[in-house]
């Protein structure tokens, strides 16, 4: 049997059994970043346009889907999905135990929690033509390949180096 | 004896509402008015006058056939109103109606429509006036939920998505919300055009009502081979194994 390093990092992912409202996200959130050993964290969901992408009402605004601002570690961001899934990187695994009671303490719903692989280590081509070379591999799988770079929110301050040149 | 049709087999609680959808007899669940509906559907102002393709039929002197004798027109026909449409999506999580219960509904019960039956939607086309009277029928019907529900004209994405917190389907148009008092209430029409004032659509049904009213069977619901470890499957599986048969002995034919 091989006995599991607890000082290696681990990747987990959280997915609760509804679609989150904007509260009940920022709560889950705070709680996981209360929770510490938090390397990297991607929100995964369907997106929430901010006006209708096609149709005969083109163009009509959605004011439902604006400004849903939710504020993590003192740190305000705008959701641009439907919280349905949370994957993350945690710095190794006696983090956890206390994650799992986190998502129960945040949580109104029943959810599925997993250790897994979950963020891909290799850059791809839609990297490389979103970011160049990329120095720092935390950024790699943080966003969906089609979404545009501004989809990632950089709430931890340091050593993550994005260029921000518009292309 | 009068011939009676027979719509669907099996005892289950799903084929019994699958029968129900497919006849007609249709349990009433709420009252919707008739402008709420046509703003929903957003084709034309509620009180607006129709617009039509063709003079109505008695000024346009039809040739004498007998077809046209025997069938009497609809109401939008005989008017020449404009074809125009309404499209329901329902959510996987036991909506009452499924796209192919619709279209059942729709191709059993509705005259001069044309049902189109897509994987996570369902549109029925038909002259404006007969639109209108059909998508009213199916709202107040125990067809619709208004929470697993929507009448979405563009965008449809949400049926198999997980439910919202709140036991909403997912729109990503936000075209109904949940209220405070508990009722949904549409704020757009069916294409994401917001409404002059928001339509009280009702109480969303319970879990459980949802569940005791679906046409859906599910794993974790109703099974459609009936009640697990019956020694014999329920049939609904026994005539589907036979259609399939003959389909496939009909298909395989060597010259």
């Amino acid at each position: 049997m091989v006995t599991e390093s607890d000082t290696e990092s681990i990747q987990v992912e959280i997915v609760p059994s509804r679609f989150l409202m904007p509260a009940s996200a920022q709560r889950l959130l705070n709680e996981i970043y209360g929770n510490g050993g938090l390397i990297r964290i991607m929100i995964h969901g369907p997106n929430l346009p901010r006006s209708v992408p096609y149709g005969p009402g083109r163009g009509a605004p959605i004011e439902e889907n604006r400004d849903l601002l939710i504020e993590v570690g003192g740190q305000a961001f705008e959701l641009c999905v439907k919280v349905g899934r949370i994957r993350l990187e945690l710095e190794s695994a006696k983090y956890f135990d206390g994650l799992k009671a986190a998502c129960e303490r945040a949580l109104p719903i029943s959810f599925q929690i997993r250790r897994g692989k979950f963020f891909h280590t290799r850059q791809t081509i839609t990297d490389y033509a979103k970011f160049g070379k990329v120095e720092d591999t935390r950024i790699l799988g943080l966003i969906d390949p089609r979404a545009k770079k501004d989809r990632m929110a950089i709430l931890s301050e340091e050593k993550v180096t994005i260029h921000d040149e518009e292309r | 004896m009068a011939y009676k049709p027979q719509f669907y087999p099996g005892s289950t609680s799903v084929g019994i509402n699958r029968r129900k959808h497919m006849s007609g007899n249709l349990e009433k669940l709420r009252d919707i008015p008739e402008a709420d509906v046509t703003a929903i559907m957003g084709h034309r102002a509620p009180g607006a006058d129709y617009s039509s393709t063709h003079p109505p039929l008695k000024e346009m002197g039809e040739p004498d056939c007998p077809v046209r004798q025997i069938v009497a027109p609809t109401a939008g026909a005989a008017a020449g109103d404009r074809v125009r449409y309404s499209q329901w999506t329902d959510s996987m999580y036991f909506a009452p109606s499924t796209p192919y219960w619709r279209s059942y509904w729709g191709a059993i019960n509705c005259k001069g429509c044309d049902p189109g039956t897509l994987s996570g939607r369902q549109i029925i086309e038909a002259r404006e006036r007969d639109i209108e009277a059909y998508t009213k029928t199916q709202y107040d019907s125990e067809m619709t939920d208004v929470a697993l529900c929507s009448m979405r004209g563009c965008t449809v994405h949400g049926h198999s998505l997980r439910l919202e917190e709140n036991g909403m389907q997912f729109d990503m148009l936000a075209r109904t919300e949940m209220g405070k008092d508990g009722n949904v209430y549409a704020v757009k029409d069916q294409v994401g055009i917001p409404l002059d004032k928001k339509v009280n659509l009702g109480k969303p049904m319970t879990e459980a009502e949802a569940k005791k009213r679906t046409t859906i069977f599910r794993a974790d619901g109703v099974p459609m081979c009936g009640a697990v470890g019956a020694r014999k499957y329920d049939e609904a599986v026994e005539a589907l194994h036979h259609m399939w048969e003959l389909r496939s002995k009909w298909g395989f034919r060597p010259e």
